[in-house]
């Protein structure tokens, strides 16, 4: 089963992400702001990490930063999201695979992991 | 702050918002902490969002800060069709956090180290914190909530950061944080019979003067738009008055003949009579010797700019061309549900914007209906008219009475005669079985006047006023009679005001 680390201080939007993803095979881990996150990455690997940008302690320009400079977590595709726009978030942020403009439907975010997943393993989730 | 030698000056941190920031004497104290209070549905969170792009427009940092469960990302959804949204402020210079799972994993503790930090990390000079309420909950003792809410106050000053606290209110009567926070904000809607009309009221505001008591404001897609209550806003003429004894002509000569050369200049009129009697004639008439350099207004609740065009070439006067040239601008409001301080507040902007030396108000039957408090009515026009005499604009304003026909000729509101300067009284009377409009003038204050009843007509050439009536009395009452007691003196004279 793949693992998918939702990064969100907003706690409707981490609600309904556990949800849809869980319906969908996937293995849900949750934290409520980068530095959260990172703890979070420590305890367990996952194959895909969802988040915000705008949270409180660190934001998810800082998560991608420190990610992209520690060779465990390199890899780690990464699914940027937030109510402000692409434009405004390219100037802070870089290194993420995809971003999603809030408020987005589950199944657009369902479409893009698997698009960046499947050719990384297989199609669906295990 | 400023620093002037050891001394730290408080600075004023506008709202943005001009009828707050008129409120607030130039907008809140910087580092101050302010609570927003309202039931939900009054408006608070789109306040705090416009003070928000408002701040940034201006060059300030903002953290915006919700304890509620609900998303902001639904919330900017609804603030994106509002005038005041920018969404290239977002994030760089507003930045929208959830505090909700902190508060629920850290408590109170998490929330103050949460807010020190965004404010610091986003250099914030204006910080919101929606769902302040929660926190209150969230204590495990009144004491540990005004540690709370001191501590707030610590870092909102020590870091130079206006702090605005939503939440929708505390059912005690003396709430601990009330008695803490520099400034009460409250907004409410009350219900009158069927309409509501939401109003904004500061409770408290340390160190500076406000305006007091209820403050009407209505929310569009501008925002909020505040209406400061005339009576507070002008209650001082915002200019120096200057007397003038000018006279402006009413656009009659007959009737300017009657008043001893025309209105006074700078001064507010009625023209009181039934439907149909003539007065928007009258007023169009006197909207007409307008000019570029002497502009009129002529705000209207009852007939549409079109239908006075109209009316006005009936009457050989080229409304659309004086429109057209910039001597008269046609003000229409129809009749509906309006707020009457915002109808106050647009005379003055009309005649401040435009240097609008004459004025026609038709009328003030549509002031009364949007009045929720009609007791107002007389306060509300003296300090008006004191407003727009200062600017130097000569209004005359149209009233309506309840009879076309009959004895009554009490004015609409007390007290109201006391405040005009001048007054044409416009009536029905039956004279030889055919019914004629008189006119004659009851008032010209310190001045004489010719106080003759006179016949009138409404010609190609608008009101014609005719000779004084002759050999009757009780016109006035709508039906005119032989004297019963010819009096020498009954047609002659000019007549001087008590």
């Amino acid at each position: 089963m793949r693992t998918v680390l939702v990064v969100d201080d907003e706690y409707g939007t981490v609600e309904v992400l556990l949800a849809a993803l869980e319906d969908a095979g996937y293995r849900v881990l949750t934290a409520a702001n980068g530095r959260r996150a990172l703890e979070r990455l420590e305890e367990n690997k996952p194959d895909l990490v969802v988040s915000d940008f705008m949270m409180p302690l660190m934001d998810g320009a800082a998560l991608v930063h420190a990610m992209r400079s520690n060779p465990e977590y390199r890899d780690i595709p990464v699914i940027m999201m937030s109510a402000a726009p692409e434009s405004a978030l390219r100037k802070h942020v870089d290194g993420y695979q995809a971003f999603l403009r809030k408020p987005f439907r589950a199944s657009a975010l369902l479409e893009r992991i698997a698009s960046i997943l499947s050719p990384l393993r297989s199609s669906s989730p295990r | 702050m400023t620093g002037n030698g050891n001394q730290l000056k408080l600075e004023r941190v506008p709202t943005g918002i001009a009828g707050l920031d008129q409120i607030l004497r130039g907008g809140l104290l910087g580092g101050g902490v302010y609570i927003i209070e309202g039931v939900p549905g009054t408006g608070k969170t789109v306040l705090a969002n416009q003070i928000s792009f408002n701040h940034v427009a201006a060059g300030g940092r903002v953290a915006f800060v919700t304890l509620l469960a609900e998303s902001h990302t639904r919330m900017l959804q609804h603030l994106q069709p509002m005038s005041f949204y920018r969404e290239e402020a977002i994030p760089d210079r507003l930045y929208y956090v959830s505090g909700f799972r902190i508060l629920e994993s850290e408590g109170l503790k998490g929330i103050v180290d949460l807010l020190r930090r965004e404010i610091e990390g986003q250099r914030a000079t204006l910080l919101v914190l929606d769902g302040f309420a929660t926190t209150e909950e969230s204590a495990s003792s009144p004491r540990e909530f005004k540690k709370f809410v001191h501590e707030v106050q610590a870092h909102a000053a020590a870091l130079e950061c206006t702090v605005l606290l939503l939440t929708n209110g505390s059912e005690r009567a003396v709430s601990p944080e009330y008695t803490m926070v520099d400034g009460v904000i409250q907004l409410e809607d009350t219900l009158f019979e069927q309409r509501t009309e939401r109003t904004l009221q500061i409770a408290k505001f340390r160190g500076s003067d406000f305006l007091p008591g209820r403050h009407p404001f209505r929310i569009t897609n501008r925002g909020h738009e505040i209406f400061p209550r005339v009576e507070t806003a002008f209650a001082v003429p915002t200019v120096q008055d200057a007397y003038s004894p000018r006279r402006h002509s009413t656009g009659i000569p007959s009737l300017d003949e009657i008043l001893g050369g025309g209105v006074l200049a700078e001064t507010s009129n009625g023209v009181y009579g039934p439907t149909g009697i003539g007065k928007t004639t009258l007023g169009l008439q006197y909207v007409a010797l307008s000019s570029p350099t002497e502009p009129g207004t002529f705000f209207g609740f009852f007939e549409s700019p079109e239908r006075l065009r109209a009316r006005a070439e009936t009457l050989g006067v080229d409304l659309r061309g004086l429109e057209r040239n910039g001597s008269v601008e046609v003000i229409w409001y129809p009749q509906g549900e309006h707020i009457l301080d915002e109808l106050g507040h647009r005379m003055v902007e009309a005649v401040r914007r435009r240097g609008v030396k004459r004025m026609f108000i038709d009328g003030y039957g549509a002031l009364v209906e949007s009045a929720t408090n009609p007791e107002r009515m007389t306060r509300f026009v003296s300090t008006l008219s004191n407003e727009l005499r200062a600017l130097n604009a000569t209004v005359i304003m149209s009233m309506e009475s309840r009879n076309v026909m009959g004895t009554a000729t009490e004015l609409p509101s007390k007290g109201l005669s006391s405040l005009l300067e001048g007054l044409i009284l416009m009536r029905y009377t039956e004279i030889d079985g055919r019914i004629r409009r008189v006119v004659s003038v009851t008032k010209i204050r310190d001045s004489g006047f010719d106080p003759r009843l006179r016949v009138f007509e409404i010609g190609p050439r608008g009101i014609e006023i005719g000779d004084a009536i002759h050999g009757v009395e009780g016109a006035l009452s709508g039906f005119a009679r032989e004297p019963r007691v010819v009096r020498p003196d009954r047609v002659q004279g000019k007549g001087q005001e008590d």
